[in-house]
């Protein structure tokens, strides 16, 4: 799944994901969020993962984070490696909280939907701008508050050396999600996770959020995991595109690619969902929902996850779970009839 | 009034369902002992519309757009500051507090949480039969097989009737919410985004539904959302709002084909899905409602904006037939 035309600067993945499996165990069974997942990441790309409520895309996300609960939560297999800047490959998993806690925030940084509960309301931007460089990076009050500002103005917030000092409730949304970005951006991370950052956002709003990631991004080729349940937005911030359903990925590739030739019967018809614009005769387009519910994450159905929902299932599909199929050397997708998906 | 003459918007030869004008609601702030001043939030300034039977118009605006507030002045359920209300030549506002708990059976809403918007202590069947026996005298037999019909014709079965909402998904409360909302046979019905709290592949059943439910039934639908997208499947006009004021009003193709007001234009090119190929992302945030700029409210986002934007507000004006907007300027290539 390599790519040699984004691989400039390093040979590795700034972050590889094998076979993960993360699983809850609650009172009413084990939840297998996660189960089997294999994601890479290069410098200097965005990788989009896609995908409907309970499809595990956030879990992934915490999971590399290393942020989830460990009463409830368990990796029960896979590996996570991190390439950092020392060209050294980690373990994530095997780190010891103390270790990691050196690269949260540090190497890799994440943002989330709501920068309201995010953001720590009884301190000022500037301290939590300021705090990562002064944990990570050992900076005196001073300095960090310096960095802060010009921080504050490459994520394009007005007269910095004002709002440096204003509290979270003095922001709007859009301004919010802004800070949560320097925050993340502060020690100058190799990968960012951004978890449905403009999801919460107005659509002018979000539009100016989206520019902003693709720009930084580009400026610091920094990989990025772009986690969202809207395919349209995909296809601007990404280069490539996972899409999960029911705990595993379905179906990889370059966005262009995945959109236009989808794979994955599951692919085609959320791309089928959205509503669009009419066709050129003027004609409104019919919206055809996806027949059938998302399964029970207690009891997910036998061979393909997707069969009892899908109008190209064979008795074949209920038997043994398909595995990933490359389509071409970059496209891969978890579908026995491919072949016949016409795009 | 901001409307010139005759500019009624509604459709040619057709008596309006809702007509609404010099609509206006402020919200009081109160002042506080540290020395704010009262203040009042400027929800709805001055909204003119009409909608015709069978009608579905929609209307867009992002967060404090009044979009909300609109819905809610429709169905009285909050009270005018200013503007009339009439609904099938019945003014709202002549209507005392008992005459207007029983004309609401003509109109109903469906709110956007569906998990908030019904009672958890209430199983589905004595949530829809409650409306049929108030406002359809119905009770016992006969309201209970109104309320399976009623669950049948959202594609639920009689075995949900005894349930409560908690056994239901998302997108089965919602359609529990439009089953309640047709027990009493409404002509009208304000749908305040119904389908945003919902994944993509249930959306698009909860819309089919809708869509299919208001052309069986003929309902006029006032169908607010801020997902442009979904408005253009299901509406046949569109009114944009922006900081409690109308921005422009046309049929929704013309609408989305042709946007003659800068905010429209905007807005739609910030949209994900925009295929053009010029895309111009605004700049700046909403301000704030309790102090709205001067003149033309959009004015201090807005690309095209001239020295007069800052002096008198635009009114309301067909550029083409059926197709209203509210800018001075006609020089300028959206």
């Amino acid at each position: 799944m390599l790519q040699p035309d984004t691989i400039q600067h390093s040979a590795h993945p700034v972050l590889s994901v094998t076979d993960l499996k993360t699983h809850f165990f609650t009172d009413a069974g084990v939840i297998k969020a996660v189960n089997g997942v294999t994601l890479s990441v290069n410098e200097g790309e965005t990788l989009a993962i896609v995908g409907e409520s309970g499809s595990g895309k956030s879990v992934t996300g915490l999971t590399v984070m290393r942020l989830l609960a460990r009463t409830t939560a368990k990796v029960v297999g896979g590996s996570i490696h991190f390439h950092g800047r020392d060209n050294v490959s980690t373990d994530l998993l095997a780190l010891s909280e103390k270790a990691m806690s050196r690269i949260r925030g540090h190497d890799i940084a994440m943002i989330f939907q709501d920068p309201m509960s995010s953001l720590n309301p009884v301190f000022t931007v500037g301290d939590q701008v300021g705090e990562p460089l002064r944990v990570h990076k050992g900076l005196n009050k001073r300095e960090a508050r310096l960095q802060a500002i010009e921080l504050l103005r490459q994520v394009g917030i007005s007269s910095p050396e004002k709002r440096v000092d204003a509290y979270p409730h003095e922001l709007s949304g859009g301004m919010r999600q802004r800070v949560m970005i320097a925050v993340a951006l502060a020690c100058d991370p190799r990968l960012l996770i951004a978890d449905e950052p403009t999801t919460a956002l107005d659509v002018t709003i979000q539009a100016q959020i989206i520019d902003l990631l693709r720009k930084l991004q580009q400026e610091r080729r920094m990989a990025m995991v772009f986690v969202t349940h809207d395919l349209k937005l995909v296809k601007q911030i990404a280069d490539r595109v996972a899409v999960m359903y029911a705990s595993q990925v379905v179906e990889e590739g370059p966005v262009d690619e995945v959109l236009a030739n989808p794979r994955h019967p599951y692919t085609r018809a959320l791309l089928d969902c959205i509503p669009s614009r009419r066709d050129g005769s003027g004609n409104r387009r019919s919206l055809q929902p996806i027949p059938g519910t998302m399964p029970n994450p207690l009891s997910p159905p036998a061979g393909c996850r997707f069969h009892a929902r899908c109008s190209y299932a064979l008795p074949a599909c209920i038997v043994s779970e398909p595995e990933l199929q490359a389509t071409d050397g970059k496209h891969v997708t978890r579908c026995i009839r491919w072949q016949e998906i016409a795009p | 009034m901001m409307l010139a003459e005759n500019s009624e918007v509604q459709p040619v030869d057709q008596r309006p369902l809702v007509s609404v004008t010099g609509l206006s609601k402020q919200f009081p702030v109160r002042g506080n002992s540290w020395g704010a001043p009262a203040q009042a939030v400027r929800a709805v300034e001055d909204v003119d519309l009409t909608v015709a039977p069978g009608e579905v118009l929609g209307v867009v605006g992002e967060s404090g757009s009044g979009k909300s507030t609109v819905g809610r002045l429709l169905l009285r359920l909050v009270e005018p500051s200013a503007g009339k209300v009439i609904f099938d030549g019945q003014d709202l506002g002549d209507l005392g507090p008992d005459e207007l708990r029983k004309f609401r059976r003509h109109m109903q809403m469906i709110f956007q949480d569906p998990f908030a918007s019904l009672n958890a202590r209430m199983t589905v069947g004595d949530a829809l039969m409650e409306p049929l026996k108030l406002h359809r005298q119905q009770r016992g037999r006969a309201a209970e097989d109104e309320a399976v019909a009623l669950l049948e014709k959202v594609g639920l079965s009689a075995d949900h009737f005894k349930r409560y909402p908690r056994a239901f998904s998302g997108g089965q409360r919602q359609r529990i919410a439009i089953a309640r909302a047709l027990a009493s046979s409404p002509r009208f019905i304000v749908a305040d985004e119904p389908v945003s709290a919902l994944d993509v592949s249930v959306q698009a059943e909860v819309l089919n539904l809708m869509q299919n439910l208001q052309q069986e039934l003929g309902l006029a639908l006032l169908f607010i959302s801020h997902d442009l997208s979904v408005v253009e499947v299901i509406t046949d006009r569109v009114m944009v709002l922006y900081l409690g004021r109308v921005m422009e009003v046309a049929r929704t193709e013309e609408l989305y084909d042709n946007p003659a007001h800068p905010y429209t234009a905007a807005l739609l090119q910030a949209a994900p899905g925009y295929a053009g190929e010029s895309r111009q992302i605004l700049g700046g945030e909403i301000p704030s409602p309790i102090a709205p700029p001067s003149g033309c409210v959009f004015r201090t986002r807005c690309p095209f904006a001239l020295a007069e934007c800052a002096q008198t507000v635009p009114a309301l004006r067909e550029v083409r037939p059926g197709h209203y907007k509210a800018c001075i300027r006609d020089d300028i290539a959206l």
